[in-house]
């Protein structure tokens, strides 16, 4: 080796060690010199031959993997990772090792890594205080939230509210703020007029703290009156500037408290002043513009481009991106699956956009792409189809378990739906919230149709808050008929709505939008309360008659629905055996958890449960096994060719012998004639429910066929 | 004297590197910094007349920077998942670690919740306090800022792997 090589290997502080003995761990020093050397190999000395031991446990350890490497036939290369040795003088080293295999030669080079270690130090520090800042004010508001919730939700005479909230709030280090709906009135935090805190000339008014989220939300968000129109909740970052000298980062909740009619009553909001977490993270941020996370550009470098594109004047399509229950997933994974989760999808998909068309972060779990030179729904699909195919393979978390995400696109062309970055961003947001509803993947393209549909949803969703006040639902009772006794002993209840100018109105056309709006529960409690008035009625008749109400999937998941429907049972004083649950198959499947529990301590206080269109859906085995169930319906669509098709023959057979198996009794919906009549009393099946016997009808007309059965025996 | 190689895993910002500083200096600095690769320190114990030196091997915490790495536990008596009872994520990141950690060994583990001189802002219910327990050989609530029980922990530990050890001898 040349001295001027061997000044090049000093002033890299390494060392190069010659391994005489794989086995032993025996080297030979051959190049490079140092103090630091030294003080890590006292031992070495005059070239002698010396084995790396326990006194370098680290090194030590590392030769059991560069053994592989040395005794391998062809030449290779690993590195041991940094580690912190302690000398025997006490000094800190910061080392790496490398094992090399060079042509028959056995090496293990010694790095002093010094700046690299401080560099790495420095950064990782800064990342990691930045990790635990996030984390403490994640956790420090979700507690706030759920206890503030707690609060507002108390009926108002079991507390005294505001004395309450003013006391918890008053303690929070951030600033918080309880608004009305209209956001006229609000009680702040000491925290929230110190943030707020406002450089004014004498001759303004300081604005409040609301008024100030508000118009920054108004002049940042794009989805700023999707927010507020769906009672949605929000929570990202907003840069508040206030001439001359305020420029503060704030990290924003956003959160509506609504009522059972599904109304706003008030909103909470939280912000925390994030500037100096915002300026730490800015630093590694390349010009701001870029997102830590996943290296994509971030919100604001997206709107930048969004603006230009415009000015260009090209055509482009925008999408909008939004990962389905990405909280749940963070919930389920923890929230460094849910980072490693968000820089794979960036990577996926910016591996199938083209190098002209751009792609951003805009958000927690939210991307936006602009595709570029495209003006046709049909190139856009294409393109889009591409991203759909490279997010539908699985994802693997850090213990390899597999899952999948699905993710749900808006997507808008300009110019055509829109010319300007806010209008183009309303659209997207509101496709984007349009498909979000199912868990699959969905593709909403902005349309015309769709913003109407989304005004008559509102619509109707306005009017069956209404329908709830006055009162507008009503119940009718179909008839289920017992085949041995030939005798109703069963009604199921079904909801009606009496619309002042529409008239009847069938469930199929507004539950679908009372599930969606949350109305359902009110509705639902309306329907348990009313069948518990009915039930009791019809006993009081002396008629032995179940009434069998439907719970909607929402219902089911609703903690608080079992003490009320104890309660309205027992308001009514009405014989819980008279009551039966029916859930549909999906409810089971999606929260088996929550509905055996319902349905066990409905089990437990004498009711009884049914599944209801027994068939259409999963029809899994396993939970017919574990829940406690009483009863299957099966669906009208395998009762309807039930005489002449071999197939649905074969499969109610095999259901009605499965149940009796399993010692669950059968109703058949939907029997229209006496042919599928015979098939069931044939096949032993419990009990029937259709047209053949009698439509859904209003209490008063089932009370008098009560009255003509009995007058018949 | 008997050496024995017990690794620190958990999630960053957890304490890993005050637990070893405490047990093996006696000093707390509130100063985090965080640790780069691995360090190793030592310290002998005197258990029933036996002298053991403790090889600690404080690993960096794990998080989107760093991944947890199973070789770093060869030739481990026996490791630590040290979680934070002020952060319920550095739970989940523990107990995942501790999973991996079960498919490349079988030596003793010990849970610590560390920081408890400060404020829980998560528990451990009943009944995942039972799920948890059949997880990990022994559990101890430690404060390395205190001291509390970070003695006790280190002893403990030493002490079921002399005893392991012996068992496995006797069978």
């Amino acid at each position: 080796m040349t001295s001027l090589l061997n000044k090049v290997i000093n002033a890299l502080e390494q060392i190069v060690l010659e391994v005489t003995d794989t086995n032993t761990g025996t080297v030979q020093w051959v190049e490079g010199d140092g103090e630091w050397a030294n003080d890590l190999f006292p031992q070495a000395s005059n070239q002698q031959p010396f084995v790396i031991n326990e006194a370098t446990p680290f090194l030590q350890d590392f030769l059991f993997d560069a053994k592989l490497i040395w005794q391998a036939a062809e030449n290779g290369k690993l590195r041991s990772g940094l580690w912190t040795e302690t000398t025997h003088n006490n000094k800190a080293l910061y080392l790496e090792a490398i094992a090399i295999k060079q042509e028959q030669h056995n090496l293990l080079i010694i790095s002093n890594q010094r700046e690299h270690f401080e560099f790495q130090q420095q950064t990782k520090q800064l990342a990691r205080e930045v990790l635990l800042s996030y984390d403490r004010l994640f956790l420090k508001n979700e507690y706030l939230h759920t206890r503030l919730l707690s609060i507002l939700k108390q009926p108002p005479e079991q507390s005294n509210i505001l004395k309450t909230l003013t006391k918890v709030i008053e303690n929070a280090e951030f600033a918080v703020l309880i608004a009305s709906n209209d956001f006229n009135t609000n009680i702040e935090n000491s925290a929230a007029l110190k943030l707020f805190d406002q450089e004014t000339l004498l001759s303004t008014q300081p604005s409040r703290p609301i008024e100030i989220i508000l118009r920054l939300m108004q002049n940042q968000l794009p989805e700023y009156e999707r927010i507020l129109s769906t009672h949605s909740s929000w929570d990202g970052e907003l840069c508040w500037i206030s001439p001359p000298s305020t420029l503060k980062w704030l990290k924003v909740g956003f959160y509506p408290v609504k009522n059972k009619l599904n109304e706003v009553e008030n909103w909470i909001i939280f912000a925390n002043d994030i500037s100096t977490i915002k300026h730490l993270v800015q630093r590694n941020e390349q010009l701001a513009l870029q997102d830590m996370l996943t290296e994509l550009p971030n919100r604001f470098a997206f709107l930048q481009t969004l603006e230009k594109q415009i000015i260009a004047k090209r055509p482009f399509y925008l999408l909008y991106i939004d990962i389905n229950e990405f909280r749940r997933h963070n919930e389920f994974y923890g929230h460094d699956e849910g980072d490693k989760l968000l820089i794979e999808l960036s990577k996926r998909m910016s591996a199938v956009v083209k190098a002209s068309d751009f792609i951003a972060r805009v958000g927690g779990d939210e991307f936006a792409i602009v595709l570029n030179n495209i003006d046709n729904q049909a190139d856009g699909k294409v393109a889009i189809q591409r991203i759909i195919d490279s997010i539908s393979k699985p994802f693997y978390a850090k213990n390899s378990a597999s899952f999948n995400i699905s993710i749900s696109i808006g997507a808008a062309n300009y110019p055509n739906d829109a010319q300007s970055v806010d209008e183009l961003m309303k659209f997207v947001d509101l496709s984007a919230y349009n498909g979000k509803k199912n868990k699959k993947n969905s593709l909403q393209f902005y349309s015309q149709k769709m913003k109407d549909a989304s005004h008559h949803l509102i619509l109707v969703e306005q009017e069956l808050r209404q329908a709830i006040k006055n009162d507008e639902f009503e119940l009718y009772l179909q008839p289920i008929i017992d085949i041995k006794t030939n005798c109703i002993n069963k009604a199921e209840a079904l909801i009606r709505w009496n619309h002042p100018i529409k008239g009847l109105i069938n469930p199929d056309d507004f539950i679908p939008v009372a599930e969606k709006s949350g109305l359902i529960i009110a509705i639902g409690e309306w329907v348990i309360s009313r069948s518990c008035q009915i039930a009791k009625k019809i006993s009081d008749l002396g008629f032995e008659i179940k009434i069998s109400m439907n719970l909607s999937p929402s219902q089911v998941t609703d903690e608080n629905l079992f003490s009320y429907l104890h309660s309205c049972i027992n308001d009514n004083q009405v014989n819980p055996c008279l009551l039966e649950l029916e859930v549909t198959e999906g409810v089971l499947v999606d929260d088996y958890s929550v509905a055996e529990k319902l349905l066990s301590n409905a089990r437990t206080i004498g009711m009884s449960v049914s599944v209801d269109d027994f068939g259409t859906g999963y029809s899994s085995l396993s939970y017919l096994k574990k829940l406690p169930l009483d009863f299957l319906k099966i669906d009208r669509s395998f009762i309807k060719e039930i005489v002449t098709d071999d197939n649905d023959k074969a499969i109610v057979r095999a259901v009605i012998a499965m149940a009796h198996t399993l010692n669950l009794c059968v109703t058949a919906e939907g029997v229209e004639t006496n042919e599928q009549l015979s098939f069931l009393i044939d096949n032993s099946c419990n009990s029937v429910q259709g047209f053949m016997f009698s439509r859904p009808i209003a209490v008063d007309f089932f009370i008098a066929l009560l009255h003509e059965q009995k007058a018949a025996e | 004297m008997i050496q024995k190689k017990i690794c620190l895993l958990g999630a960053s910002s957890v304490g890993k590197t005050s637990l070893v500083k405490q047990f093996v200096e006696g000093i707390f600095s509130e100063k985090y910094l965080t640790t780069i690769g691995v360090k190793i320190d030592k310290k002998v114990l005197s258990i029933a007349n036996e002298q053991i030196q403790l090889m600690l091997w404080d690993l960096e915490g794990n998080d989107s920077y760093n991944v947890f790495q199973e070789r770093y536990l060869r030739g481990a008596a026996g490791y630590i998942i040290v979680v934070d009872q002020t952060r319920a994520s550095s739970f989940h990141e523990g107990v995942d670690i501790h999973t991996l950690a079960r498919q490349v060994t079988d030596c003793p583990a010990l849970l610590t919740i560390n920081k408890s001189d400060l404020p829980a802002t998560w528990n451990i219910d009943d009944s995942e306090n039972k799920a948890y327990q059949n997880l990990f050989d022994l559990q101890f609530s430690t404060s390395a800022k205190t001291g509390a029980n970070v003695e006790e922990m280190f002893l403990a530990l030493a002490k079921l792997i002399l005893r392991s050890e012996k068992d496995d001898i006797a069978t």
